[in-house]
């Protein structure tokens, strides 16, 4: 650098806070977009709810611990805002018996033509997506943090301000009510012989 | 362990979410129980297919361009 070149300016607290929100929540956004998408189930009710949930964020960024986890916190406000704006005139919360889903119904079916799950392969991308949105609502928040975002059980539990005991019966549950839909998918579209549940 | 106790923390397992002291006895009925094997395999594949088609959608260029806007005025 030559001695008449301009100094570089100091960074001010709001580059500051600015620089750390990108580093720590906006690499998240295709994460919250997801999680959005699968519970508003609207792609326009997504995006305001992801653009609403970063407004939230930043402006709550000083109470944020930076360095932990981020991508849960952000998760948190997003669940928030979902339940207190969203939920009341997109999805009304479900009354289903979560009970009288019966598990191992898939395997006990394909056992002895498809062990391997061969069926799967031929099940795409927005196909999975469609039956994961059919799932009541407490399953599938639990399903999607799990599953599409990999999350802990630790991590979900306290998003969901549940005890992690109720975390793995939602999951155990969930992914067996989701295989369900898959296998029913596959055996109508000739994907696999067999008759649906 | 029976089959019963063993199927229940199938997904903890898979998850790696268990005790290595329930991982241990899990990994020993699975050994000993080939039809629990099998339905262990099963389920492997059923998670990793589940997440390979859930994991690539990102959120629109759009959204992003939008987020930036209001937060930065940029």
């Amino acid at each position: 650098m030559t001695s008449n070149a301009t100094p570089a300016p100091t960074p001010t607290p709001v580059d500051e806070k600015r620089a750390s929100f990108e580093r720590e929540a906006l690499v998240h956004l295709d994460a919250l977009y997801r999680v959005a998408l699968r519970l508003t189930a609207n792609p326009s009710d997504a995006d305001d709810l992801v653009q609403e949930t970063m407004l939230k964020a930043f402006r709550a960024w000083d109470q944020y611990e930076k360095g932990t986890n981020a991508k849960g916190w952000l998760i948190t406000i997003l669940r928030h805002a979902f339940i207190n704006e969203y939920r009341r005139r997109t999805r009304h919360p479900e009354n289903v018996d979560l009970d009288t889903i019966e598990p191992f119904a898939v395997f006990g079916e394909i056992q002895d033509d498809d062990p391997q799950g061969a069926f799967f392969d031929k099940i795409v991308d927005d196909e999975v997506l469609k039956a994961i949105d059919q799932l009541p609502e407490t399953f599938r928040e639990t399903l999607v943090l799990s599953d599409v975002e990999g999350m802990s059980y630790q991590e979900i539990a306290k998003i969901l301000e549940i005890p992690v005991g109720t975390v793995k019966s939602r999951l155990f549950r969930a992914r067996q009510a989701l295989q369900g839909k898959l296998y029913e998918y596959a055996v109508s579209n000739g994907y696999i012989k067999g008759t649906p549940a | 362990m029976n089959c019963r106790e063993c199927v229940d923390h199938l997904y903890e397992f898979l998850d790696r979410e268990v005790t290595p002291d329930l991982e241990r006895d899990i990994r020993q009925h699975l050994e000993e129980c080939p039809p629990c094997g099998e339905q262990f395999d099963f389920e492997t594949i059923y998670l990793k297919f589940l997440r390979a088609r859930c994991r690539t959608q990102g959120a629109p260029a759009e959204l992003k361009r939008r987020v930036m806007r209001e937060l930065f005025g940029e």
